[in-house]
């Protein structure tokens, strides 16, 4: 076993040592994650409201209080400012207070509220729940001057009020979208979506691209000369498949820590990303273990992996949510080790599945990291006699 | 002292009927040869005449079809351990990690040896210095020239003191001072006791270090013995170059009679002959020659060497 985890803390060192693997392998994962979570990212679940307007009119600071309370994220801007965001989807409502208004309003008299929604579809919801913060700011205003009027102080009122609202409990409205895919990332925080699909998307093309290494191993003579060290064979083979396995879960880990330190990811029970992590990577690992035993050139090798790191990538849902393919893609996209990933962490991240829920996810992992790693062994040891 | 000559002069490998086919091709066939401790031996043979199958076959990389290997008295098997611990292998490639330190390399191979500890760390400097890498252990080997690699191939070899070191063409490409320096190196462990299986297809380094030579060509052993043997096995006759102006004719006449003299072939500017003996009748030629009327300007004796005997035994050059 010591040579086995000799062979496998080599393949690792090498790994870390490449300076060219600093920029593709560390830096540019995050910033992809942090790029496509910018500016694509779902936005937790959570309805943004922009208010224009003089924000230290009573009506202004009843409403922002009030849409707080109902649970809306608000933040306060110039006009110009809330409609750029809303043309560009990164609120869902906008309200604009005109002076006059939040003038008429604090004396009682009918005031006019200007909303308006975003094009996406989970704007008219959030709108909703604007006109139901509205009216509840409304009807306190309504009985506070009912109050002021049959001669109560203006404090007074709002401890009477206050008191109320104590001991009559509002009824919560949830609000259910009816569009299935949006419902799926209800929840989800602006980098989670991101960080899974770059995670398996890098941790994949990293080890196939990493198979070059073998190649030039097995090319210079250096797997024929461990061979023929008193070690058996299956050590050799499995040292280089733990070391193969080592930078997957090296790149893995960094990307997980990463992302949770930096963008607040939420990856779900710790445990279990874990282990999805580690059954991902053991198929990546065989994965490169084939690519590398295959090819004599180590060239191709990079090419091939490149290739067929993002196809595989591409048709797992690691580009595009496999939530939007059509149905015939969903069956196709079954057969990449991504997909069986993605909706494991899925599981785990956004319904707070337990292990059970994933068995069958990370069976079939561990059958496709069998599998291959069978045939990676194979083919490596036949490999060694064409380099002979 | 007559039990220590004779552990010392054991047989550390002995190869019996190796046979390697691939498909319908015999690449090897009916290869057999011992070596005993202390001694070099030599597969002597052109590019592609089988020698690399064979130490494949002898290091267990791959099956032999027919035959068996025993090394240091155990029996060689791709799924052999034991075997594997009596020899050190130095591959033709320069089978080290680019990227890692020649002190990482050492560490790494010898770990794979079994050997850990203070002894991998005094064995690893001990090798760097005897390597002549003492001062270049802790840079990437990448950094390294084509010299000093071959040498850090061979120490991988050696850091275990193996009882057999198997070393297959380990100057090709190298740079005449660096090739020196192995071959002096391969000597030293020679006198040390260490046996040596050397390939390679240069014909003055399997007679500078062999004790031994085989004489490989398509997959079969074509000669096996000292230098000497082997030498004799073309009939041991020297050639005489002559070269000179006046009567040609008449020296060659004259030569002709000489007892000793098997063939003279005369040219415009000289005289060839095929003698027994060349450096004995060297003077009576020469005064022979002088006496017909030739005025010499060179004389050469052309002693036979392994390529004669290659090209007596199998019709080529060894270079073909």
């Amino acid at each position: 076993m010591k040579s086995l985890a000799g062979i496998a803390l080599v393949e690792v060192r090498r790994f870390l040592r490449d300076r060219s693997n600093i920029f593709f392998v560390f830096i540019f994962p995050l910033l992809l994650i942090l790029l496509l979570g910018s500016q694509f990212g779902a936005n937790s679940g959570q309805a943004r409201v922009g208010l224009a307007g003089d924000g230290g009119s009573g009506l202004a600071k009843a409403l922002v209080q009030q849409l707080q309370a109902d649970g809306l994220e608000v933040a306060t801007a110039g006009e110009a400012t809330v409609r750029d965001q809303l043309s560009r989807g990164r609120i869902d409502v906008g309200i604009f207070l005109a002076d006059a208004d939040a003038a008429d309003f604090s004396a009682g008299r009918p005031a006019r509220i200007e909303a308006v929604a975003a094009s996406q579809s989970s704007a008219q919801a959030v709108l909703q729940e604007v006109r139901g913060s509205v009216q509840a700011v409304s009807t306190e205003q309504r009985q506070r001057k009912l109050l002021e009027g049959a001669g109560i102080g203006a404090a007074e009122a709002d401890a009477v009020l206050e008191q109320a609202s104590e001991s009559v409990k509002r009824p919560t409205m949830e609000l259910v979208d009816t569009n299935d895919v949006t419902q799926e990332f209800r929840g989800l925080g602006k980098f989670d979506l991101g960080a899974v699909q770059q995670l398996l998307l890098f941790v994949f093309l990293s080890s196939l691209t990493g198979a070059a290494t073998l190649i030039k191993a097995r090319r210079l003579g250096v797997i024929a000369r461990v061979m023929a060290a008193p070690v058996a064979s299956w050590q050799a083979v499995g040292g280089q498949a733990l070391g193969r396995f080592g930078i997957a879960a090296v790149q893995g880990v960094y990307i997980m820590a990463g992302t949770a330190l930096l963008f607040g990811v939420e990856w779900g029970n710790p445990v279990l990303a874990g282990v999805i992590l580690a059954v991902f990577c053991a198929v990546s690992a065989a994965a490169a273990m084939v690519i590398g035993s295959v090819l004599d050139n180590d060239a191709a090798a990079s090419g091939v992996g490149v290739g067929l790191g993002l196809v595989l990538a591409g048709l797992g849902g690691s580009m595009v949510p496999p939530e939007f393919f059509s149905g015939a893609l969903q069956q196709v996209s079954l057969l990449t080790p991504h997909r069986w990933a993605y909706d494991a962490f899925a599981e785990v991240q956004r319904h707070g599945g337990t292990l059970t829920d994933i068995l069958p996810q990370l069976g079939v992992l561990a059958a496709m990291a069998a599998a291959l790693l069978v045939l990676g062994s194979f083919l490596l040891r036949r490999s060694l006699g064409r380099a002979l | 002292m007559t039990t220590g000559l004779q552990i010392q002069r054991a047989e550390v490998l002995g190869a019996e009927g190796l046979v390697k086919k691939y498909g319908n091709r015999t690449v090897v066939e009916d290869v057999s040869f011992q070596i005993r401790s202390g001694e070099t031996y030599g597969l002597l043979g052109p590019n592609g005449a089988g020698k690399t199958t064979i130490i494949s076959m002898v290091a267990g990389l791959i099956p032999a079809d027919a035959g068996s290997i025993r090394i240091a008295g155990e029996v060689m098997a791709p799924s052999s351990i034991r075997a594997r611990r009596h020899f050190g292998l130095v591959p033709q490639e320069l089978a080290i990690y680019p990227d890692l330190t020649a002190k990482e390399n050492l560490r790494f191979f010898g770990k794979l040896q079994g050997m850990g500890g203070q002894e991998l760390k005094l064995r690893t400097a001990e090798v760097l210095e005897l390597i002549g890498l003492a001062d270049r252990a802790g840079e990437q080997t990448k950094k390294f020239s084509g010299g000093m690699k071959r040498r850090l191939n061979i120490g991988i070899g050696l850091l275990h003191r193996p009882t057999l070191l198997i070393l297959d063409e380990p100057t090709v490409g190298v740079d005449p001072q660096s090739r020196n320096s192995i071959l002096e190196s391969v000597e030293v462990l020679a006198t040390e006791g260490m046996a040596v299986l050397y390939t390679t297809h240069y014909m003055e380094e399997a007679e500078r270090l062999c004790n031994r030579i085989a004489i490989i060509d398509v997959g079969r052993i074509q000669a096996e013995g000292t230098r000497n043997e082997l030498v004799e096995l073309t009939g041991g006759v020297d050639r005489i170059d002559l070269r000179g102006s006046g009567d040609v004719a008449s020296a060659s006449a004259a030569l002709r009679l000489l007892p000793g003299v098997q063939k003279v072939d005369a040219g415009s500017s000289g005289i060839i002959l095929t003698v027994h003996n060349g450096p004995g009748l060297l003077a009576p030629i020469v005064e022979r020659a002088g006496s017909a009327g030739m005025a010499l300007t060179a004389v050469e004796i052309v002693r036979p060497d392994l390529e004669s005997v290659f090209l007596h035994l199998t019709g080529k050059a060894l270079r073909d």
